[in-house]
């Protein structure tokens, strides 16, 4: 084992940084990407939460038997030297391109709606600086920031009040009104804003109270699906279902319902707060991906860290077109649904380890 | 002891390195173009947009500009010109005003009648949506004849044109018929199949101007001005809790009453038979309210609960026959601004278009209860 591994995550600790990863601009749009189940969206995330709880048993399951290893040391010790590396160099560029596809997204949001007419490469550099800080200070620095952050953003649920007001029940009913399609479709899309809370793959070495992961995880898990639920029931009851599927952002349109007499625009407040969730869940990933390399190179070095930004930083700058870009970001998508279910062949390979052991 | 050592050289380290950066970023700001940036006093932020119908393809743009300059005699700049695209008639303002034209502060958008019937507002209200400077509230409302002429003319007792509309269109007691339509309302009745759109409507009188009514759409176009008595029931059925001052004349025949109900509560339920083929809808609708004036018969009378139950039962039926009347006439015109098809939208499974609601609508059946309660008629005995 390399380095020092003492348990340093507290309770508190990994119930908030498994409930901001998660957290990031994914809810900002994420009643757009149910949209293909109309105004019976609104039970939705309540599924994902549990799916989310289905898909964290194995990888608990997995860590628990390797206790003070992360899932990078895992493969390895599984899979052979070869194989294992190679797994973890896709997992690394996996999170590499989603966490500049996180950025992006971010940058893009800023740019269209609170700084039109500034470019982004001053914010940008700026935001990576404070990510190097955070992920320097190590995985404790991370949690405690993703605590300090979930106490800044969450009153912001204030602000959905006047669509509340405004809003119409109604539009629940009926509860199950879509085909067997369409729940695929918003599925696929909207899972995306669940991702994040199997980081915990790589950080439960650290976790003070292993026996109880399971239980934390949890609780960080159902507060995002708490919190999406919210935002996706608001907005059912706010926006027609055209307005649902074509309104980018749309959650930033419930927050323009405003009535503040101090605040003209309380969504370009909101938006430069949620700097801070973006800054949570992308230190958690260049965290992960820095552990990554790591491993990958069997050495710890503090230029890992930087390269990586920079790498990231190359990923926003590169001149690709557009729909390129989207397309080449949902291949990633698609790879990151497999790193959810990887734990299942990780867990089978070692039962077969197990068994041809014991005879 | 060693550890803390090399922690506080480390930290020492750290330090320098912050107030390197913090020097570095001070200096960089020096480097920073300037020619982005504008002042303040060289913005003009558009208060009210007036747009007027001229053919099928132009229309004339009209935006008024609050104007600091303490030299200046007038306190707003107005600009017109006649374009075929809204974004290309903002540049061209922006040739013919001294400063850079914003739209951040726009409050209210004028759309005058010929226009509005014409089905063209969406496309405006479409694109000043998708602007991400403006915010939400922006109110809309119709006018009648044109809406530069509005802006144009002189309201000698009011400070200042942007404020008098804003005012005037926003939420007051006195004209709560009004449904202070703004661009997320539009934009929601537009595209939501179960409604079809209300706009205030103002007419312009010698000095000032009157919000006069509602301007009734018919999916994209406006086909009617409703009187603010007929915008009230809309508004009642809709459940909005503060409602205006009820004005009523009942008995016309023989013995006419007129009275001035001020309403506090208001409530309605709604219940639909979840048939489409013969669709019926029970609406039950409470308001109280203090009677504020009375004029007629029972003059001096209304002393014992007897009388005023008796008055409470004249009210709601003369209530009842209003509301149906009204109802009938939507029904004719196969409009439904109220949303009452929703109520059979929730039990419908599958696409709800909006011929589903004209179908509806047409064929509904509507039976109306309406219950009134006078909490009290004042301190006089």
């Amino acid at each position: 084992m390399s380095g020092k591994k003492s348990p340093v995550l507290n309770r508190f600790h990994v119930i908030f940084l498994t409930q901001n990863i998660m957290f990031g601009t994914g809810i900002l749009s994420l009643p757009q990407k149910l949209s293909s189940l109309g105004y019976s969206q609104a039970l939705f995330p309540l599924l994902f939460g549990v799916i989310a709880c289905l898909t964290l048993w194995p990888i608990i399951w997995i860590n628990s038997k390797y206790e003070n290893d992360n899932l990078f040391r895992i493969n390895e010790k599984l899979l052979g030297k070869w194989l294992g590396k190679s797994i973890n160099l896709l997992i690394v560029a996996v999170y590499i391109i989603f966490l500049s596809s996180v950025i992006n997204n971010y940058t893009t949001l800023i740019q269209t709606s609170a700084l039109p007419e500034q470019s982004m490469v001053v914010p940008l550099i700026m935001l990576l600086l404070v990510l190097v800080y955070i992920v320097n200070g190590g995985i404790t620095s991370i949690a405690r920031f993703c605590m300090m952050t979930f106490f800044l953003i969450f009153p912001t649920i204030f602000f959905l009040r006047w669509a509340i007001e405004k809003g119409e029940v109604t539009h629940l009913f009926p509860l199950f009104n879509f085909n067997g399609k369409e729940a695929l479709e918003a599925m696929k899309k909207g899972y995306l804003s669940m991702l994040g809370y199997e980081l915990i793959m790589f950080y439960y070495p650290y976790i003070a109270n292993k026996k109880k992961a399971f239980k934390y995880t949890t609780i960080g898990i159902w507060i995002t699906v708490l919190l999406y639920f919210i935002t996706v029931l608001v907005s059912v009851m706010y926006f027609s279902k055209w307005q649902l599927e074509n309104v980018e952002y749309s959650v930033l349109h419930l927050l323009k319902a405003g009535e503040l007499p101090f605040i003209e625009r309380i969504d370009i407040f909101v938006i430069t707060l949620w700097v801070l969730a973006i800054l949570a869940t992308a230190s958690a990933y260049l965290w992960t991906a820095k552990k990554g390399l790591e491993s990958l190179r069997n050495k710890k070095k503090s230029s890992h860290v930087y390269i990586l930004t920079l790498v990231v930083l190359l990923f926003e700058w590169m001149p690709l077109n557009p729909g390129f870009q989207e397309k080449f970001y949902e291949i990633n998508y698609n790879i990151y649904y497999g790193i959810l279910g990887w734990p299942i062949v990780l867990c089978v390979v070692h039962l077969l380890k197990k068994k041809r052991v014991r005879p | 002891m060693c550890c803390t050592f090399t922690e506080e050289k480390a930290g020492a380290a750290m330090k320098k390195k912050i107030i390197l950066l913090l020097t570095v970023c001070i200096c960089l700001t020096a480097c920073s173009s300037k020619e982005k940036k504008v002042p303040l006093e060289d913005i003009g932020m558009v208060g009210v947009m007036a747009i007027d119908y001229i053919d099928e393809d132009l229309f004339r743009l009209t935006m008024t500009i609050p104007q600091f300059s303490e030299d200046a005699k007038e306190n707003n700049e107005s600009f017109t010109v006649e374009t075929d695209l809204l974004s290309k008639g903002i540049i061209e303002i922006e040739s013919l005003s001294d400063k850079k034209v914003v739209l951040n502060q726009l409050q209210v958008i004028l759309i005058n009648e010929e226009f509005a019937r014409l089905g063209q507002t969406e496309e405006i209200i479409r694109f000043l949506y998708r602007n991400s400077e403006i915010g939400n509230k922006v109110l809309i409302a119709v006018v009648k004849e044109s809406g530069e002429k509005i802006l144009s003319a002189k309201y000698p007792d009011k400070p200042n044109i942007n404020f008098y509309l804003n005012d005037l269109l926003g939420p007051s007691i006195n004209t709560a018929f009004n449904p202070n339509t703004n661009i997320h309302d539009f934009m929601y009745t537009q595209t939501n199949p179960v409604f079809d759109s209300i706009l205030p409507y103002l007419t312009k009188k010698e000095d000032e101007i009157e919000l006069s009514g509602i301007a009734l759409y018919k999916a994209k176009s406006m086909i009617k001005v409703l009187t603010p008595q007929e915008g009230l029931i809309i508004q009642s059925l809709q459940n909005r809790k503060n409602l205006m001052p009820l004005y009523l004349t009942l008995n016309e025949n023989n013995g006419e009453e007129k009275l001035l109900l001020d309403l506090l509560n208001s409530r309605v339920n709604m219940k639909s038979n979840k048939d489409l083929s013969s669709p019926k809808l029970t609406i039950h609708l409470k308001l109280e309210g203090t009677l504020v004036e009375y004029k007629g018969v029972k003059e001096g009378q209304l002393n014992t609960n007897k009388d005023i139950s008796k008055l409470q039962n004249e009210i709601n039926q003369k209530l009842e026959s209003d509301i149906l009347n009204f109802m009938e006439e939507l029904k004719e015109l196969q409009v439904d601004p109220v949303g009452l098809t929703e109520n059979f939208r929730m039990y419908y499974n599958g696409d709800w278009s909006h011929k589903k609601t004209i179908d509806v609508i047409s064929k509904l059946e509507l039976d109306i209860t309406v219950e009134t309660i006078i909490f009290s008629t004042g301190t006089l005995k």
